[in-house]
């Protein structure tokens, strides 16, 4: 299927509408600087839904973190492929999906969290990646990983306060 | 990437510009870091305060610039928004470099005095 045949986004109440029952659906290719851009809109539109911020801080990190992994791994960098994106906010939590087309898991499996001491190393030997399902794991619940008919589906949740 | 370097004494001050740091600009970060410290033969401060987002790919950016600089010279961070702090004591990189409330905490914490 080409980008171009594809429906435009769907976008579910406006801004402004009770945060209970809202939904959005996006579409975009992977690549970095839109992944960027649709964080930032995402963001801007729950804000306006009156979200709390650092809630939404949570939910922004968590997604780019699995939309990144998507671009770099998922789709080798190759900066082609679509991911959609799937939110919708009730039920006390901010539910999320993650689909794309591109390469499965690697042992079809989510990766561990890799948790670092950076204390106990050498300056040269610090980390400069593998943060991300650290934090992935940390900040969400319901996390789940399907690989469907080619495609490759993450779940999960951000809960909201009270 | 616009990242500009201010001198005070002997400390490289770097102030990020751009509110975000993340993978589509982790590696332009890392170049342009590169080029202002390159002949900067004391420690350096970076001001983040702008910087209301960084994720995983920004945060092994910076990790880079602190091992860019390596044993000899000090990197210290300034001003981080709430959401930098989280990234950082989630990731206990928090560990790795001094950080100060803001700009002139860092420069006093290096016995620069406030400019005039």
């Amino acid at each position: 299927m080409n980008f171009q045949d594809l429906p435009p986004p769907q976008q579910g109440e406006p801004p402004g509408a009770a945060p209970l029952g809202w939904a959005c659906m996006r579409r975009f290719e992977a690549q970095p600087a839109l992944v960027s851009m649709e964080l930032l809109g995402l963001n801007q539109t729950l804000a306006q839904l009156g979200l709390p911020i650092e809630h939404l801080f949570s939910l922004e990190l968590v997604l780019a973190e699995v939309l990144n992994n998507v671009v770099e791994h998922a789709y080798r960098d190759s900066g082609e492929g679509l991911i959609e994106l799937a939110v919708s906010v009730h039920g006390g939590s901010i539910h999320c999906t993650v689909a794309d087309h591109g390469e499965p898991m690697p042992g079809g499996a989510l990766p561990p969290a890799r948790r670092h001491c950076p204390k106990a190393l050498a300056l040269q030997d610090l980390p400069e990646g593998s943060f991300g399902w650290a934090l992935i794991r940390d900040l969400t619940t319901g996390l789940d990983y399907r690989r469907d008919q080619g495609m490759n589906r993450l779940s999960f949740r951000i809960e909201l306060p009270g | 990437m616009d990242i500009t370097l201010e001198p005070r004494g002997p400390i490289a001050l770097l102030h990020v510009v751009p509110d975000r740091i993340d993978a589509s600009v982790a590696i332009q970060f890392k170049d342009r870091f590169r080029d202002l410290v390159r002949d900067w033969p004391g420690p350096v401060v970076l001001d983040l305060q702008n910087v209301t987002f960084l994720d995983s790919s920004g945060l092994g950016a910076v990790v880079a610039a602190r091992k860019l600089l390596g044993e000899g010279r000090q990197l210290d961070l300034s001003g981080l928004s709430p959401a930098v702090d989280k990234v950082m004591r989630l990731t206990r990189m928090n560990q790795v470099f001094p950080i100060h409330g803001s700009v002139e905490d860092a420069l006093a914490a290096h016995g620069v005095a406030p400019a005039a």
